[in-house]
């Protein structure tokens, strides 16, 4: 009922993409020799729709997420967030992009560790330059379940709340995506659990576009569609919310073709 | 909400939170605040004073002054005795001049218990009415023989004492004593041991109108002296005085900008340290849109917020200890005595906003550093440390390196002044080449140092040696501050203790003595102490030009030149004597050439017609006068030192005030009054960049240590005892402090043998390099055991806690 409004919806708004990545490459050199991260990926990422992109370590799934985020700039090709070309845009235009539009979810070391809860959600709109009313802070925290804790500092809170502190920093601004590197990495299980539900739940109430990077089937199977990376290229993809045993028997075909 | 603020309230939210990441930088700016603003408080309180002895005359009369450079505090020429009469009359004729007094000072130094007594400055009876000081018992001194002493020394009239005066040990009978300091003679015995007159201070009656005689003096002596009245009578400060102030302003002046500039150093040193261990934080936070701006700024806000705490308090402090700064400045004799310190609002408002400056100037760099770190770095997994040294750091040091040698070739041939400039110059570039170039050197020599430690059979010298070897970065950060300080202390008390000896070395050369006789608890030597056991000494004095320009003079007799084998470039040394004398080749360019006569004013102000006998290349003075001649215009000088030729007799006779040394110990006997002031200026400067670096080695071992954390619990976890986990550390640190050490000795040496090279070419006499090891020893000892206090110190935390520590 709830996925098929959802998908009546997306097919009317086809056009609207929330990133899209035009033959995007990016190479390394390290050593004198060159490292192929991508190796020329074409996709896009509908907004309101939860992607997951998977693939063995080195696969360049990193790297995909770092571009479509504007954190690194594609040696070629072109990336485009909600319309604006990054390749147009200096490092202050990218900064003030990334401020605006993109939130991030790192594994770890997601918070500033001398401020409290409550201003770490403040502190991208505080960058910014822009008022903020307290209630709306305390609502951003009471959204990911933490009204009570927003005076605390990070090193007292577990990290499934240190996480969920960082998803609601990553929404403060409203961004047109979400971008998330492993974000249930250092976490326990039922924590995870808590922080992917948390995820999904934005995307089906509030139409929030999240791209997750993840190498944990349970994880990807939180997402509308799953992208295989294998040596920087879009080698499979699963469409439709998938099981995560599907997702995990993908990757172990996967894995033994690179074999 | 401005935008600045945002970096500036996370810098203080960080500072607040971390505190103990700014102790360094904390300490630093606290001292450096500090030392400013007590020794600008010193500073500012350093005027020029009226001694007391002349604070009842309202008027002073003073000989013309001669224009004189920077630094030189060469006498003017005194008054001939004619004219002391003529202006006296002329003076005293003034309406509302009681008397017109001429100040009339000599050496007396009277010998209490077998021991002189401080004060030495005589003076004759007339001249207490300046003060004025009054008699407290007996009567004034009416005649030869007869002395007033202060009270305090608590002798009777009646008695007997010894003076010590320029000829000898004399016996007076004490006709009165003072309710002030200093010895009183008869004004007769007085005029015939005193030296010329240089002021005449003018007693008024009472309700006179100074400013009317003020002017009445101006008209009476026209050019032939200046008239101070009211406040200006300052002018009137002894030469000395003068002279003290002077050095002493310039030890506060280099204590201050040394004290600033090691601020700036060691600030910046640990904000760049800081930097570097929380680049994923500013990764994360340029991930969430700070611009490098707004990095820049918040690191900016944490160096303010640091400041702003430090320099408030250590200019307070520095305000509470600048009197006690004072006294010890008299105590050292940098300032004279009687000198106060007096607080100033402004001035300690000035030394804020400096200790403001210096964080933020301490914070520049880190803060460009911080705002060039990538949004990617947040994602990092640790702060690696396998940054390639920058090509333009290589070139940097490298040239520096090659300048600071050439500096050093250039100084071994260098002469006089420019000497001790280029040292300077070659210990300042080479400190810095090698600071930069130390993560180049570090692993070879840490590899040399450690190789004993790699065969020992415990885990402790593998793990310290490839530690140290990993974190080449971190070695040589931290081995940088111990090769300032080392190379620093070498540099300077080598270089001073050597120009010393150099100096004594060509004057005992020049001699071929075997012993000196040397002042004892007196200001100088009289006749009859420089001529124990036949020693032979010269009598400094000064020579007048018609000009009134002041020449250096000495007094020597014609054997000992002759013995001491001088070669005359010009004319014959047969001929000194008399009134004939020597001189250099500089002054005889400058109008007294061989075989002139020239008229040349004396101590006394008297006129001598002096003719050049001899053009002298390489002697100890400007001009030699014979001894004699020096001695009767010149009755109150001293010499400083004597020299036996011959053996040294075996009982010095006592009372003279003398001690005798061997001549190869002399080199080490700071005696000299510049010698001893210099000396302590040296150690000064030493302390508190020892003091400096200190705080430096400190903090980053300290924050080495504490992001080495981890390693440490890998570490016990891998079956390390926490004993040998903390030695570990301490081994550690104890080879950054030795690394450090060997690269500051590369640093001091090659210049101090340049400098050596250049007195020894100069003064041609071999000339010893002096190093004052037991200091060295004292610095090099303070350098290891905070280097691995500091370390061992905050190892120990993580080694203890991390039995209930958790993953992260």
């Amino acid at each position: 009922m709830c996925s098929g409004e959802s998908g009546t919806w997306l097919e009317g708004m086809e056009s609207k993409q929330s990133v899209e990545l035009w033959s995007v490459r990016r190479t390394y050199r390290a050593a004198a020799r060159e490292m192929r991260a991508l190796d020329g990926v074409t996709t896009g990422f509908e907004a309101g729709t939860f992607t997951a992109v998977m693939g063995p370590s080195g696969s360049g799934k990193s790297t995909l997420l770092h571009c479509a985020a504007g954190l690194d700039r594609p040696t070629e090709g072109k990336v485009v967030i909600d319309g604006t070309d990054l390749g147009t845009l200096d490092e202050t235009g990218l900064t003030l992009l990334r401020r605006e539009r993109v939130g991030f979810v790192f594994q770890a070391f997601n918070l500033v560790s001398a401020l409290t809860a409550e201003q770490n959600v403040f502190l991208p709109l505080r960058l910014a330059g822009k008022p903020v009313a307290p209630e709306e802070i305390r609502t951003a925290l009471a959204e990911v379940g933490l009204a009570d804790r927003g005076g605390h500092r990070p090193s007292r809170l577990s990290g499934g709340e240190q996480q969920r502190v960082a998803i609601a920093r990553a929404l403060i601004t409203r961004p047109a995506v979400l971008f998330a590197d492993e974000p249930t990495g250092a976490l326990d299980t039922k924590t995870s659990r808590h922080v992917l539900r948390l995820l999904r739940d934005l995307v089906d109430r509030r139409r929030q576009t999240v791209i997750m990077v993840t190498h944990d089937p349970v994880a990807a199977s939180y997402a509308d569609r799953v992208l295989f990376l294998a040596d920087g290229r879009i080698v499979d993809e699963l469409v439709g919310r998938a099981g995560a045993e599907e997702v995990s028997a993908r990757m172990t075909s996967l894995e033994a073709r690179a074999c | 909400m401005l935008r600045g603020g945002v970096g500036l309230s996370l810098g203080l939210a960080t500072v607040r939170e971390r505190w103990t990441a700014f102790a360094g930088s904390f300490a630093a700016l606290f001292l450096g605040a500090i030392l400013v603003s007590a020794t600008s408080t010193a500073l500012l309180s350093a005027g020029p004073r009226l001694p007391d002895r002349l604070a009842g005359a309202q008027v002073l009369v003073t000989v013309p002054a001669v224009e004189r450079p920077e630094g030189n505090f060469s006498p003017d020429r005194p008054w001939s005795p004619e004219q002391v009469v003529a202006l006296q009359d002329r003076l005293a004729a003034i309406p509302g001049v009681e008397r017109a007094v001429p100040d009339r000072s000599l050496y007396a130094q009277p010998v209490v218990d077998g021991v002189p007594v401080e004060d030495h400055r005589g003076h004759a009876w007339s001249s207490a009415a300046l003060a004025p000081y009054r008699l407290v018992s007996g009567t004034e001194p009416r005649q030869a023989g007869q002395v007033a002493l202060d009270r305090s020394l608590g002798r009777k009239p009646g008695t007997r004492v010894t003076v010590l005066t320029a000829r000898g040990p004399a016996e007076y009978t004490v006709s009165g004593t003072v309710d002030g300091p200093g010895v009183y003679l008869s004004d007769g015995e007085a005029a015939r041991l005193a030296g010329g007159v240089r002021l005449i201070g003018l007693l008024l009656a009472p309700g006179t109108d100074v400013a009317a005689v003020d002017s009445a003096a101006r008209t009476a002596i026209g050019h032939d002296g200046r008239v101070f009245s009211g406040r200006a009578r300052v002018a009137a400060e002894p030469l000395e005085d003068a002279r003290i102030r002077w050095v002493g302003m310039q030890a506060l002046t280099a204590m201050s900008i040394l004290a600033a500039s090691s601020a700036v150093f060691v600030t910046a040193s640990a904000f760049a340290f800081g930097v570097a261990w929380r680049r994923q934080e500013f990764g994360l936070l340029r991930a969430v849109g700070a611009t490098p701006r707004q990095v820049r700024a918040s690191v900016y806000g944490e160096a303010l917020a640091v400041g702003v705490v430090a320099s408030a308090a250590g200019t307070a402090l520095g305000a509470v200890l600048a009197p006690v700064l004072g006294d010890l400045l008299v105590a050292l004799g940098f300032q004279p005595s009687g000198f106060t310190v007096r607080v100033r609002a402004w001035s300690l408002a000035g030394c804020f906003l400096v200790g403001i400056a210096v964080a933020l100037l301490g914070a520049w760099s880190a803060s460009r550093r911080a705002g060039r770190v990538s949004p990617l770095e947040a994602l990092r997994e640790a702060a690696a440390d396998e940054r390639p040294i920058p090509l333009s750091r290589k070139i940097a040091g490298g040239l520096l390196c090659v300048l600071g040698l050439a500096g050093a070739a250039v100084t071994a041939t260098a002469g006089g002044n420019e000497l001790v400039s280029f040292g300077l110059f070659t210990a300042a570039a080479l400190i810095c080449g090698l600071a930069l170039l130390a993560p180049l050197i570090a692993p070879p020599v840490v590899r040399l140092a450690t190789w004993p430690l790699g065969r020992l059979r415990g885990a402790t010298g593998m793990i310290v040696r490839e530690s140290a070897l990993a974190s080449v970065r971190r070695t040589a950060s931290t081995a940088a501050p111990v090769l300032i300080t080392v190379g620093f202390a070498v540099l300077v008390t080598g270089m001073t203790a050597t120009t010393a000896a150099s100096f004594d070395a060509a004057r005992a050369s020049v001699i071929r003595a075997e012993s000196v006789v040397l002042p004892d608890g007196v200001a100088g030597l009289s006749d009859a102490a420089a001529g124990v056991g036949g020693a032979w000494s010269t009598l400094p004095t000064a020579l007048y030009r018609v000009n009134g320009e002041a020449v250096p003079a000495l007094g020597a007799e014609r054997d000992h030149l002759l013995a001491a084998g001088l070669k005359p470039s010009q004319g014959s040394l047969e001929d000194f004597g008399g009134n004939n004398i020597v001189v250099k080749p500089w002054v005889a360019q400058q109008g007294w050439g061989l075989g002139q006569v020239v008229p040349v004013g004396f101590e006394d102000g008297c006129t001598v017609s002096l003719k050049v006998a001899a053009v002298v290349d390489d002697l100890p003075n400007s001009v030699l006068v014979p001894r004699d001649l020096v001695r009767a215009h010149d009755p109150s000088a001293l010499a400083e030192e004597a020299f036996i030729l011959g053996k040294a007799p075996d009982a010095v006779p006592g009372g003279l005030g003398t001690r005798i040394v061997a001549a190869e110990d002399y080199a080490r006997v700071m005696s000299d009054e510049d010698d001893r002031l210099t000396w302590i200026f040296t150690v000064l400067l030493v302390a508190v960049s020892a003091g400096y670096t200190g705080v430096a080695i400190a903090t980053t071992l300290m924050t080495a240590a504490a992001g080495r954390a981890r390693d440490l619990v890998v570490l016990r976890l891998s079956g390390a005892t926490a004993g040998q986990a903390l030695r570990t550390v301490a081994v550690e640190s104890v080879l950054v402090v030795v690394l450090g050490t060997l690269l500051g000795l590369a640093v001091a040496i090659p210049t101090l043998l340049g400098m050596r090279a250049g007195l020894a070419e100069q003064l041609s006499a071999p000339v010893p390099l002096v190093l004052p090891v037991p200091l060295i020893l004292v610095v090099i000892g303070f350098c290891l055991l905070l280097a691995a206090g500091a370390a061992v110190f905050t190892a120990r935390r993580a080694v203890r806690s991390q039995t209930d520590r958790s993953g992260d």
